[in-house]
Parts: structure tokens; sequence; C-alpha cells
């Protein structure tokens, strides 16, 4: 579903010194692929170049044969979805924060409320639907991006650090419902950074280490 | 547009000031200089310095525009242009906090553009000059221009560049679940061009209640029919309307280009805050 071939990653534009070199891929439907590594190695950078808000240095990426400027970079973003570390939000309620992608998706139909409101139960938001985002905890905003973007469907999930700012409570929450989702729809695959190893060994089809893709002589701090 | 005749009358109506005139004037700055001692205010030596300065560059103008209105004079003319245009958008990107190299660039092609397609619009089809590039109208026509498109665009590049550089988390985000660079920079850019344009809009809301603006000002002076004046004075906001939207909308848009490339990305990364 998703080929990634000797992918260079570079912390910015103007730095020439890489992250990570020859960093290959290949996910497939149904796959859990943990990332981990060492604070630093560029766990963070890496996702960020696969789904193109970065350049690479070099490598390639394709999405079920097509590179992402064959398939228009939007389109591929559809498909390929980012939920960053620190979550973003809007102004606005909960349900408006879930439904934006909406207005980029080519499928324009309003998500049902009462879906919504039955996702957000299970992650423990129950009667949170209409609450104004910015009144959110650090842990809920954390939800409610995960939640985004289970309504927005693509095909593979691109998580960075989903449990950071969860209670082992809602940990397992999240965890269930994507391997429901998992489970359910053939054609999904997660690519998940983390530096909870318990996390990703429950979680996880298979874990890659990045220290492997670290060019010789990076110093860096273990976790 | 105008009687030559009936122009002429009017001009003949101005009073000509003379030394005693402008020493009088003078004495009007002396009283603010004296209040300024008497109350220990300290300003008497920025006072006395900015009444020289405005002395030496009004009458420096004055000496210049005498060779500019020379008929023959088409080179000084073609470098007056360019040095207020070199020192307008100078001044436009030295007033935003936020810039990136090459921003003059953009602004000087801005600037240009619009002052000169908005100056030429009104000396050759609205007031009907013949040449079109008479200094007696371009002159102070592309100075009004100049002047108000300089603050939309310093305006307009300031809430841009913050904007973009602020929200750049929420911009990637939107680009994330898949918005084209257009979608994820559309509030932005509007944001933008509405702060630009709201000194002018402003403007255009009190003229005439609030404020005489100069130009009429000047014009009722130096012995104009103020219906004449207030006409001319309703071109020059249109104009100054146009030209400064055009300025803002076209800044914008090269800001725009450079932040997005056709990957869809944002690349803010080069966008430094100054002054603070």
């Amino acid at each position: 579903m998703l080929a990634i071939e000797n992918l260079q990653v570079r912390a910015d534009l103007s730095s020439s010194d890489l992250l990570l070199d020859g960093f290959s891929l290949t996910l497939r439907e149904m796959d859990v692929v943990g990332i981990m590594g060492p604070s630093g190695c560029g766990k963070t950078t890496l996702l960020r170049t696969i789904v193109g808000l970065i350049d690479p240095a070099g490598g390639s990426i394709r999405y079920k044969g097509q590179s992402p400027q064959e398939l228009g970079w939007p389109k591929f973003r559809r498909q390929v979805s980012l939920v960053p570390q620190r979550p973003v939000l809007w102004d606005g309620t909960v349900y408006e924060n879930i439904a934006r992608p909406l207005r980029y998706s080519e499928d324009r139909e309003p998500h049902d409320r009462d879906t919504v409101g039955e996702f957000l139960a299970k992650l423990g938001m129950e009667d949170m639907i209409d609450a104004p985002a910015s009144t959110l905890s650090q842990g809920e905003r954390q939800r409610v991006c995960l939640l985004r973007a289970r309504f927005m469907s693509p095909n593979v999930f691109v998580l960075d650090e989903p449990t950071s700012a969860l209670d082992e409570v809602s940990i397992g929450r999240v965890e269930r419902m994507f391997n429901r989702m998992i489970k359910g729809s053939f054609d999904t695959a997660i690519l998940v950074a983390t530096h909870d190893r318990a996390f990703a060994e429950r979680f996880c089809t298979r874990v890659i280490d990045l220290a492997e893709y670290m060019p010789a002589g990076k110093a860096v701090t273990h976790d | 547009m105008t009687d030559p005749a009936a122009a002429n009358n009017f001009v003949s109506q101005a009073i000509v000031l003379n030394g005693w005139d402008l020493a009088l004037a003078t004495g009007l700055v002396l009283v603010a200089g004296l209040v300024s001692l008497g109350l220990r205010l300290g300003l008497e030596k920025r006072l006395f310095i900015a009444a020289t300065r405005t002395v030496l560059q009004l009458f420096l103008l004055g000496l210049v525009l005498r060779f500019v209105f020379e008929p023959s004079s088409h080179w000084l003319l073609a470098l007056i242009v360019i040095v207020m245009l070199l020192a307008a958008s100078h001044a436009a990107v030295q007033r935003s906090e936020s810039r990136f190299p090459g921003l003059t660039l953009l602004a000087l092609v801005c600037l240009a553009v619009s002052a000169m397609l908005t100056t030429i619009a009104v000396t050759g089809l609205i007031v009907g000059v013949r040449p079109w590039y008479d200094p007696r109208y371009m002159i102070p026509l592309l100075g009004m221009i100049l002047g108000n498109g300089l603050t939309g665009v310093s305006l307009c590049v300031d809430s841009l560049l913050t904007s973009l550089r602020d929200s750049q988390g929420h911009i990637e985000m939107d680009l994330a679940m898949g918005a084209t660079r257009w979608e994820a920079a559309r509030g932005p850019l509007r944001d933008a061009v509405r702060r630009g344009m709201i000194p002018i809009l402003n403007s255009m809301s009190v003229v005439g209640i609030v404020a005489i603006p100069g130009m009429m000002t000047g014009q009722i002076l130096a012995g104009a029919d103020p219906a004449q004046a207030a006409k001319y004075q309703i071109v020059v906001m249109f104009m100054i309307a146009a030209a400064t939207s055009l300025c803002c909308i076209l800044i914008t848009l090269l800001i725009y280009r450079r932040m997005f490339n056709s990957r869809h990305q944002l690349r803010a990364e080069s966008i430094r805050r100054v002054n603070g």
C-alpha cells in the first residue's frame, strides 16, 4: 500500500546534514508498524517527510504504485494522513473540529452527529460534542485529533506519539478504537511513532528501530 | 476635465506667500517650542530639528520640481519616479515587523505596477493630461498613491507573515488533512488584504466630515473652486483606493507564491521577526 525506499531525511531545507539515511518500509493492508528510536533521532521529521510537509534529501515514496506527485499532494495526504504529536484544534466546537477535514474532502457529506457522539463516548468524551475546543484539556485535545483522523478515514494513519498526553485508561480506549477499525477494514494500515515500548509491543504488528538508519557519528540521547 | 480659463481665474486668486509670511509661520513653531520649554517637555530640540528638516526638504522639493516640470527633463522625471518607488518599497518593508529575504523586491514590483497603472489611468484617461506623463500631474499623484500604497503594503505584509509564522501548525494541519495550499492559506491571505485596506477605507468613510484632505485644502488655499477641488479629491480618493487594493492583492499573491510551493508545503522558515 505504501512503499518507502531509501528515504533520506534532513532536519530542514537549509540543513545538509541527514537525520536518517536509507529508510525503507513497505506498509501493507492491516499493518500496524511502530517507529521507535532515541530522542532527537528524527521520528517526527520522518513522519512529516513521509506525508510531504518536508522534502526528503533523497529516496522515493509510492502509494498504491503512484508517487504523490502523480496522485496530487492533497489527494495523497487525504489517504496518508498525519496526526501530529501536538494537538491542533481551531476555535469552535468539538464537532466542528472533527468535521473540518470535510472541507477538503471529495465526499462532503457531513458526519452524522450521532455517530460522532458514539465515538466520542468510546474515548470517554460523552456529551462533549458541542463543547468549545478551547476548554479541552491536553489529553482531550489529543483524543479529538485522533478521532478527527478516524473520521477522515485515510488508508494510512501516520500517528506521531498519539498517547503522549493520555492516561492509561485513555490509551486503552484509543488502542481499542484503532484495533477495531483495522480489523473491520481490510485496506487500512497504521504507522505510529512512539517512545512507549510497552504500547508499541501491544499495539503494533512490528516495530522499526530508527537507530539503524541514523548516519554514523550522530549524537543522540536515549530515552 | 477642467476649463483652463476658469482654472486660471481661480489660480490667480491664490495669495502669494513671501519671506515675512514664512517667518510668521515659524513664530507658530517657536510658540510650541516655548510651551515645551515652559512645561519641561524636552521636545525643543526635536521640534527644532523637525522644523529645520521641513523647511529644507520642502524647499529642496520645490527646487527639484521646478526642474522636473520643464518639458525637456524626461530623464529627470524617470529618475525621480525610480527614486520614489525605491524609497516607497524600502519604507513599506521597514515598517513591517516580519520580513524575509527578497521582500523589498516584491514590494517594489507591486508598488511599481499598481502605482504606474493607476497613475496612467488617472492622468491619461480621467484628467486627460497630454502627455500622460506631464510631471505637474504625475509626480503629485504618484506621491499620493505611493504614500498610501506603502502603508497598505506594510500592513498587509505584517499581517500575512505574522499569521503564516504564528499559525504554521494550523496551516500545516490543514495541509496534512488534504487541503490545497490555496485552501490552507485562504484565511491569512484574506485577513492580510483586509488589514492593508483598512486605512483607505477609514479615510473614505470620514473624508469631508472629520477631515478636509490635504490635497483639497491645498487646492482651495491656492485659489481653486472648492467644487472643483472636491471633484479632484474624489478622483484622488478612488485612485488611492484602487491602487492600494491592487498593491495589497499583488503583494499577498506574490508572498503566497513564495511561501507555498507546488508540493503544497508551507515554507515559513525564512520569515524573520524584527524590532521585537
